[in-house]
């Protein structure tokens, strides 16, 4: 070794003084090394920690989790990690952000490094402690920036429910769960009848009003699992997650008549509101989920057909009937 | 490589004939066509794998002698060869040493 | 761009290295979720950027969902290893484990990436160990390792790479897997390393050759 005598210390004061926490255990989890960083956070210095045991000096430790680790580099010879995504922490640090942080303590992330001694042993393990608090902080913050943008984009402009796009996508999620797993659930589509007759009436903000109030007065009435969406103009769907059609024509009943006995208020006019709903449930020998739209369609036809504010189930004759249908309503 | 490697480890005074096999199916055809009386037997081959080829041996009643070269350390897999009818396994990267001591104890002549 | 493949030497005393340390890794899978792990035979090519996700798509299978966990090393060689796992890779290391308490989805991840990285670290390790004799005569030292991070999840193999966002040109793949014995769990190791390495490894494995 050429080194000049005045840096002989100098990984000594490194490890001291570097703005990482570092420390060293043994196999009997005595600890060994315990630098600066380690010190100032933890309020315990060197001096009180060193050959003492890790968990006898810091009981808030995860102690069966964390020696278990420990052990891991012992036997695997092999670095090892924890991540603040998984475990925020293993110290109780406080933080640097004590005004502007949203935590309870440091974020931590920790490495795990095998240390061998001069006859080549692992006798022990050194394990760095990196602040990730400011990259927890901004993390965080984006991913629910990000969250936010991707429920946005799910959502529709006007009513504030799911769009279309969003519908059919958990449409098919729902569709492919039920194809692998059995199990039913049932779809329906519902449309404001003489929704033209609104807005001419009484004017396109009128007729917005009525679409909002409609579809939020609606989600008010279902389960949260229900998936409520604005699939067009003013033709709206309803995924109902284990229901089978019995239960749905129910729900769509309830639905219809509610509706019917709540005029919507706008600019202290009272518009009366009724709706036609197309209802079909799942089957085992559906062939894919655009084909439950189309039985929820015909059905809505033909409640639609058959003099509004009414409720149809789909059935197989619905087919025929449809068939016999002169092209011109097509 | 796996097999030039196996064969550096051999021990130098062994007065042998070396027949090389690609795959187990090789190995198979060269055991069956007489000319082995010691197979050293790696188990991850393309082909037919080397519990295949004790398999095969066993079923066919060959009167075997096969050491089990592998980096398949599992202690399963060395039970199961010795179940299969080999004599010894071998670990990779093969110690010319562990190859002697397998060999002087089945009394071959170094 | 043309990519020059290895020579038929090289490939063969990368696959045999790659084949003994893959078996370390196996044997310690093996011992940690208690069952016999089956072992492939190791896939090694040198691939254009361009034919990488291909290359992935084909060994783990098209159109297929796969959670997959990254990690890097570096030293006197460098690049990524990449584990791959089927769709809900998480739930089924869980349910492998046998653990009597219920996994929330933390737990799950954490047990991920726990695994990847023993077998990353098995893997790599023993790779390094074989040529260790060479790489120290040109002033090695040991290899380092990154912390594992989760890369995707549920995601169709073909989009875990995308070229269009990478910067080099090819890459030294080198594949195995790990599928265990009565059970649908599979699990491929992929290390990459680009460029530089490539040169590195190219001349090591000629003097391996060489050394037998």
């Amino acid at each position: 070794m050429s080194e000049s005598p005045q840096n002989i210390h100098l990984p000594d004061s490194i490890v001291k003084w570097v703005n990482v926490g570092i420390f060293v255990v043994d196999r009997g989890m005595k600890i060994t090394l315990w630098n600066n960083f380690m010190a100032n956070h933890s309020g315990r210095g060197a001096d009180t920690v060193i050959g003492r045991n890790l968990f006898d000096c810091f009981p808030e430790l995860p102690k069966t989790w964390l020696s278990k680790k420990i052990q891991s580099v012992f036997i695997l010879k092999n670095f090892a990690f924890t991540s603040w995504e998984q475990r925020p922490y293993l110290f109780h640090f406080p933080h640097n952000r004590p005004i502007t942080g949203s935590v309870d303590f440091m974020l931590q992330n920790c490495t795990f490094m095998p240390v061998k001694n001069e006859t080549g042993e692992i006798d022990s393990v050194c394990i760095t402690l990196f602040d990730a608090t400011d990259t927890g902080i901004s993390q965080t913050e984006l991913k629910n920036a990000m969250d936010r943008l991707s429920e946005d984009s799910n959502r529709d402009g006007l009513t504030g429910i799911y769009n279309r796009r969003y519908l059919e996508q958990h449409l098919l999620t729902e569709f492919d769960r039920s194809k692998r797993y059995g199990g039913h659930f049932s779809f329906m589509l519902f449309d404001l009848d003489h929704f033209k007759k609104v807005n001419d009436t009484y004017g396109h903000l009128a007729g917005d009003a009525v679409l909002c109030a409609v579809s939020q007065h609606i989600n008010s009435l279902l389960r949260t699992v229900d998936v409520l969406g604005r699939y067009g103009g003013e033709e709206f769907g309803v995924i109902l997650p284990s229901t089978n059609l019995e239960g749905a024509i129910v729900v769509a009943e309830k639905l219809k008549q509610i509706v019917a006995q709540t005029p919507v208020m706008h600019k202290e006019t009272a518009i009366p509101i009724t709706v036609s709903i197309g209802v079909t449930e799942f089957k085992a020998e559906t062939p894919n989920y655009e084909h439950l739209i189309h039985c929820a369609d015909l059905a809505l036809y033909f409640s639609k057909e058959n003099g509004r504010n009414r409720v149809t189930r789909y059935t197989d004759e619905l087919e025929s009937k449809n068939n016999l249908r002169p092209t011109l309503f097509t | 490589m796996a097999r030039k490697m196996l064969i550096k480890a051999l021990p130098s005074s062994w007065d042998v004939d070396i027949t090389q096999a690609g795959n187990g199916e090789e190995a198979l055809a060269a055991y069956r066509a007489g000319k082995a009386d010691v197979m050293f037997l790696d188990l991850t081959m393309p082909v037919m794998d080397g519990f295949q080829v004790l398999e095969a041996l066993q079923k066919e009643g060959l009167n075997s002698f096969v050491i089990v070269v592998s980096a398949d350390i599992q202690p399963i897999a060395q039970e199961r060869v010795k179940k299969l009818g080999a004599i010894a396994f071998i670990k990779k990267p093969v110690a010319s040493d562990a190859i002697e001591s397998v060999l002087k104890q089945y009394g071959v002549a170094l | 761009m043309s990519v020059r493949p290895l020579t038929e030497d090289q490939r063969d005393a990368m696959q045999e290295i790659t084949n003994i340390a893959m078996g370390q890794a196996g044997s310690l899978l093996a011992t940690l979720l208690g069952v016999f792990v089956n072992l492939s035979v190791p896939r090694i090519n040198v691939l254009a950027l361009s034919d990488v996700a291909d290359a992935i798509g084909s060994m783990v299978g098209r159109n297929i969902e796969i959670t997959a966990v990254r990690q890097s090393f570096h030293g006197y060689l460098r690049g990524e290893a990449i584990v791959i796992y089927g769709r809900d890779g998480c739930k089924e290391l869980g349910d492998l484990m046998g653990y009597d308490e219920v996994l929330d989805r933390t737990d799950e991840i954490e047990l991920l990436l726990d695994v990847s990285n023993i077998l990353v670290g098995a893997c790599l390790g023993g790779i390094i160990d074989q040529i260790k004799g060479i790489t120290e005569a040109h002033g090695a030292g040991e290899l380092s390792f990154s912390a594992p991070s989760l890369m995707a999840e549920n995601v169709p193999a073909e989009v875990l790479i995308n070229p269009d966002k990478l910067t080099w040109t090819h890459a030294l793949l080198m594949e195995v897997n790990f599928t265990l014995e009565g059970r649908n769990f599979i699990s491929h190791l992929c290390m990459l390393m680009p460029g530089g390495s490539i040169e590195k490894m190219r001349n090591i494995l000629d003097e391996f050759v060489a050394s037998f």
